[in-house]
């Protein structure tokens, strides 16, 4: 399993980094869409106005949204696109089983996506003067919260598996996430917050905005139901992923697009 | 030319006999029993598999033959492991690829219309990552992929990216790719399609070369000359059923009975021999004799005919033998 990581990790970063022109201009593309936010917003509220730790927790927000965003699309284009050019049935081929590889292909893509969101943060931070925080116990809310993501990320590729198009649900997920991720959900009480608990992704993220933006110390309870909440996500994911590649291989449409 | 001595159940009872005695001088490398497939459902229902059962051993190359639609690609991918049979089962090696994920160590396929390579990889780097995606450790499969690579002819290339490589050389490293954790079965879905002359040469090379090494190949063409040529056995599906399975040779050579010969010789034939070939069945033209043996006939008469021209020379005795294209659209038409 570990050669099969180490596989999937140099497989990524060569088949990304061999045209590095594409890598600059996702990593432009982000950093701009974000300065064009940051803009709007400065001219609506004003030259004077100061968005202290809020403009932080905005920041926090949007690198979430573009992380969460990536990977829940990650494993349905990367089947779309394998079905495609052709190289999807030689993955269900291997003996590790498909699972196996895919989530080994997650983490080899996720790695590579750090290291370009550290890029984007570093770029925001400089264009508008955010200054975020990173303490180490910032891993446990982000390992939660890559839980939730990689199970969402496996329920759309489960649908991908089945029903082949999925690209206007993939756009239609991206507002559904960007209402998850931007909703200031840390303040909601009675059962707007039950709501928020069993939400996917939702109690990871208003941890890490309390870590990274605030500044508050990890609330443990909170962290425990965001680890409780990404194992469930992910654990359905998985079993459902398994259970569209047995429909796919009933219905004989595993390598069609 | 064909043993003139036997009658036409003779051969099929022979060819079945070589053709079991093939099968069971080497471990099978695969068995699939009464595999069968439909899709769609209500009145869209149809039947694309019906009881295909395939046995191939190790060494040995198979054509799968059939007109486009009969089945053969849903068959080739149940027996991967891809599609799911309704009923029936595959083994690989002695493993079932759709309860035995292991299975899949003993198969290796290059599907038709897919490119079944990442092209912004390197020949070697592609190896490298099917190797080790196949089970293979990252040091044994740096080794085998640079084996096969040299054996393949591409040392030179294994730093081009794929796209840039031209197809014969990308079919050529999908063969390998294919290959690179030695699987006992090859499953090949036209491998010679879009090739040109010299390209198309190399991977019947190369896929002699597969099958010398102790490889069952499961091969399907439409090129019915490139069959002709690997194969030691012939299964042609139609409708989804199995119309024939035989040695390659034997299935030719059941299609050559009552096949017309042509005698040349030199020298003139007088008139009263003329007379005497012509009341055996033939007729004669020039230096030339031909005769078409009646359906259910023996090969006396050929020899009364051949006894006939004595004393003299005789330049060629020659059946016109069917090719596997011949036998091939006999048996579809047969059963359409």
């Amino acid at each position: 399993m570990i050669d099969l990581m180490l596989g999937e990790l140099k497989r990524t970063w060569i088949q990304t980094l061999r045209y590095p022109s594409e890598v600059i201009g996702g990593v432009v593309i982000l950093s701009a869409v974000f300065y064009g936010i940051f803009l709007g917003t400065q001219y609506m509220a004003g030259p004077s106005a100061s968005f202290g730790t809020r403009l932080d927790t905005v920041v926090v927000g949007y690198v979430i949204w573009s992380l969460v965003l990536y990977i829940v699309n990650d494993i349905a284009t990367n089947l779309q696109m394998e079905a495609r050019t052709g190289t999807l049935e030689q993955v269900f081929l291997s003996p590790f089983g498909a699972p196996r590889v895919f989530f080994a292909r997650a983490i080899a893509s996720l790695t590579l996506r750090l290291l370009l969101t550290l890029v984007v943060i570093g770029i925001i931070s400089l264009m508008t003067g955010s200054q975020l925080a990173f303490p180490p116990l910032l891993l446990l809310p982000l390992v939660a919260l890559l839980l939730g993501a990689y199970g969402l990320a496996f329920f759309i590729g489960s649908l991908a598996l089945v029903l082949k198009n999925v690209q206007q649900l993939l756009s239609l997920f991206q507002f559904f996430l960007f209402f998850l991720l931007a909703a200031p959900t840390e303040g909601w009480t009675g059962p707007a917050k039950m709501l928020v608990t069993v939400m996917p992704i939702l109690p990871s993220t208003g941890l890490l905005r309390d870590l990274m933006a605030r500044g508050v110390a990890l609330d443990w309870t909170g962290f425990a139901i965001a680890l409780a909440n990404g194992l469930f996500y992910f654990v359905l994911g998985t079993l459902l992923f398994r259970w569209s590649e047995g429909k796919a291989k009933q219905q004989g449409s595993l390598g069609s697009y | 030319m064909s043993d003139l001595s036997t009658t036409p159940d003779d051969e099929a009872r022979a060819a079945t006999a070589r053709s079991s005695a093939v099968l069971f001088q080497k471990p099978l490398a695969l068995e699939s029993e009464g595999l069968c497939k439909s899709y769609g459902r209500r009145k869209a229902r149809f039947q694309a598999v019906r009881g295909v059962s395939l046995k191939i051993a190790r060494g040995e190359v198979l054509a799968f033959l059939g007109p486009n639609g009969a089945g053969k690609t849903t068959t080739i991918k149940m027996i991967a492991g891809l599609i799911r049979p309704d009923v029936g089962w595959v083994k690989i090696a002695g493993q079932d690829p759709h309860r035995e994920p292991e299975a899949h160590r003993g198969v290796g396929a290059v599907l038709e219309g897919n490119r079944n390579l990442y092209w912004r990889l390197t020949p070697l780097e592609n190896l490298e990552y099917f190797g080790v995606l196949r089970g293979m450790s990252r040091r044994e499969v740096r080794s085998r992929g640079l084996e096969l690579l040299d054996a393949f002819g591409l040392l030179d290339k294994r730093k081009e990216p794929v796209q840039k490589l031209s197809r014969g050389m990308q079919q050529k490293i999908a063969i390998a790719v294919a290959l690179i954790h030695r699987p006992q079965l090859l499953l090949l879905d036209e491998p010679t399609l879009g090739l040109d002359v010299e390209a198309g040469e190399t991977v019947k090379k190369l896929v002699r070369q597969v099958a010398a090494s102790g490889c069952a190949i499961l091969l399907t063409t439409h090129q019915l000359n490139v069959a002709e040529e690997l194969s030691d056995r012939v299964a042609i599906i139609r409708a989804g059923q199995i119309v024939a399975e035989q040695t390659t040779e034997d299935l030719i050579r059941q299609f050559s009975q009552g096949a017309a010969y042509r005698i040349e010789f030199e020298g003139e034939l007088n008139e009263a021999k003329q007379r005497q070939v012509v009341a055996l069945g033939a007729s004669v033209d020039g230096q030339f004799i031909h005769y078409l043996p009646a359906p259910e006939a023996d090969s006396a008469t050929l020899y009364k005919i051949l006894r006939t021209l004595e004393p003299l020379p005789l330049l060629e005795v020659r059946q016109d033998r069917p090719d596997l294209t011949d036998v091939f659209l006999q048996l579809v038409q047969t059963h359409d």
